[in-house]
């Protein structure tokens, strides 16, 4: 094809945007409303993902060895502690370490404490532990806790494996979103687009008997199909990372506790927008394209 | 030009449109295909376009086989050939001279060649003045003619007209024939798909007549200008460029 006529079709199919005024408004608005659900359901997955990751960083257990155990009892848990495996980080923290460290948390309410010091300090000598991956926590802890010398472990062991499942069952359902999504956009963008045909079949017909190539014909309709993917792209990036900003300004509406916590799993918009963007207009220019070519086809067989 | 060769077609659903055809028109040659309605016509139309394949036998045209024509090909053989609707089937947002040039580009062609081509066409069918003209600022007659100019505008070797005098008054589809007349004089085929018995006993021309899907009177054999029957057994016998 000569790029003459191409920018010829390319002039042909925009014009037809505008022409079809009330068809284009109306895939546009429907391939829009599938982008920006499938886009809410693809950003929810990130940020869950975004979680898993806060979670993989949280995954801290302690470890109180017994009381009576002395420095050399401690060495030896010490020594066996190293030796499973999984494991990414081991503190020792004693007595003085776990009160200085609560005094810490208390702010300026920390002279409380006071009286605690010394002799008096009920804090007891532990260890904090970190694995490497949180999903190991329900095998680890019976490991830790069956070496000789150990108290007792505490980890959250029923958060993790809450947190693992709601990461599956999300993955899950975001996959099968998109994936209706998509086939609803296909279905719904191959129908507008088969009413243009339709309209314009007499022309499609001459097209056919001067001896146009099917190739030439379908060019135009592409080129429409594709606009209003890449039009619905941008306008539900638009919405979609508008509404994204607005719920990142507006983290302090969750208590206290979760805001923190909130605005570190939240993925930053700067690490997002461009994969939203060009995730939207792949996807919009694909529906699109798919769209036409399964409606041109009919009309081409004269 | 266009050669049937025991030619059948039947429609899926058991319509038997043609039985057994066989013809020859040779290029150069002006011919009547006369029939009622429902006698053929279409098909013979539909087979000559390959917009349908023959259930049985063969059509040529200029050589080439049409039954065992890809589908790409088709385009390239339309670009041989003009046709002239009953309906003239002109874009009624164009104006006839972007109709004409909608043929020549859906073909590809440059837009310097278009530029000069068309208004020439135009000339050739008396309607430079007003190409410009939308096809509903002009008559019946007129429309014809624009699309006589859309169908001459890639230098077709065959110029086919579907009932070219069913829509316009009887002196403007005199004016018509006289066209086609000239076109062929020039040396290009022209076949006319009618059913006035009138028009195409008037001309003097050859007939072939088509009833119930078979070809029941050829007025070139009667006559004893049998050309076309012993160049069809001289076509039998050479190979077949495909």
């Amino acid at each position: 094809m000569m790029l003459s006529s191409f920018f010829y079709l390319a002039k042909q199919g925009l014009g037809n945007l505008i022409k079809n005024r009330l068809m284009t408004f109306a895939s546009i608005g429907v391939l829009t409303v599938c982008l920006i659900i499938t886009g809410v359901a693809g950003l929810f997955t990130a940020n869950v993902n975004s979680l898993m990751e806060y979670l993989r960083g949280q995954n801290e257990l302690v470890l109180y060895p017994q009381e009576e155990l002395d420095e050399l009892g401690l060495a030896q848990l010490d020594a066996k502690l190293r030796e499973i495996s999984g494991i990414k980080e081991i503190e020792y923290i004693s007595k003085e370490e776990a009160m200085e460290r609560m005094k810490q948390s208390m702010g300026d309410k920390a002279y409380l404490l006071d009286v605690l010091e010394g002799d008096q300090n009920p804090l007891r000598v532990n260890y904090r532990i970190v694995l490497e991956d949180v999903g190991a926590l329900s095998q680890i802890v019976p490991q830790l806790q069956a070496i000789e010398g150990v108290d007792n472990v505490l980890a959250p062991v029923e958060l993790s494996d809450v947190f693992v499942n709601v990461h599956k069952a999300v993955v899950c359902i975001s996959v099968g979103l998109v994936v209706v999504l998509g086939f609803v956009s296909v279905v719904v963008i191959s129908n507008t687009i088969r009413l243009t045909v339709f309209a314009r079949r007499k022309e499609i017909n001459i097209m056919k008997y001067v001896g146009a190539t099917n190739g030439f014909i379908r060019m135009p309709f592409f080129v429409e199909g594709i606009a209003v993917g890449l039009i619905a792209g941008v306008i539900s990036a638009g919405i979609v990372l508008g509404g994204y900003q607005l719920l990142l300004m507006n983290t302090s509406v969750f208590p206290a506790f979760w805001s923190d916590m909130v605005t570190s799993i939240l993925l930053p918009m700067d690490q997002i927008w461009w994969m939203v963007l060009c995730g939207f207009l792949l996807f919009g220019s694909l529906l699109g394209s798919v769209g036409t070519a399964t409606s041109v086809r009919k009309h081409l067989k004269v | 030009m266009i050669v049937f060769d025991r030619v059948t077609k039947v429609y899926p659903g058991g319509n038997t449109a043609l039985k057994n055809v066989s013809l020859h028109i040779q290029k150069g040659e002006f011919v009547f295909i006369l029939g009622h309605s429902g006698a053929g016509k279409s098909t013979f139309l539909k087979l000559i376009l390959r917009e349908e394949k023959a259930t049985s036998g063969h059509v040529l045209v200029d050589g080439k086989d049409l039954s065992r024509m890809k589908e790409r090909q088709v385009p390239y053989l339309r670009r041989n050939m003009g046709v002239v609707f009953q309906d003239f089937r002109l874009i009624p947002s164009m104006t006839a001279y972007e109709n004409v040039a909608f043929a020549m580009r859906v073909t590809n062609i440059p837009e310097k060649q278009i530029r000069e081509r068309v208004p020439y066409v135009f000339e050739l069918v008396g309607l430079k003045e007003k190409m410009h003209k939308y096809p509903d600022e002009m008559s019946g007659g007129e429309q014809q003619r624009v699309a006589l100019a859309r169908a001459l505008v890639h230098s077709p070797e065959l110029i086919i007209a579907d009932e070219p005098t069913g829509n316009i008054d009887p002196e403007l589809s005199l004016e018509m024939m006289e066209l086609l007349n000239a076109i062929n004089s020039v040396g290009i085929t022209v076949v006319v798909v009618t059913h006035e018995h009138e028009l195409a006993r008037h001309f003097g021309k050859r007939v072939i007549t088509i009833e119930n899907g078979t070809v029941v009177d050829d007025s070139s054999r009667i006559m004893g200008q049998d050309n076309s029957f012993a160049s069809f057994q001289e076509y039998d016998q050479q190979e077949v460029e495909v």
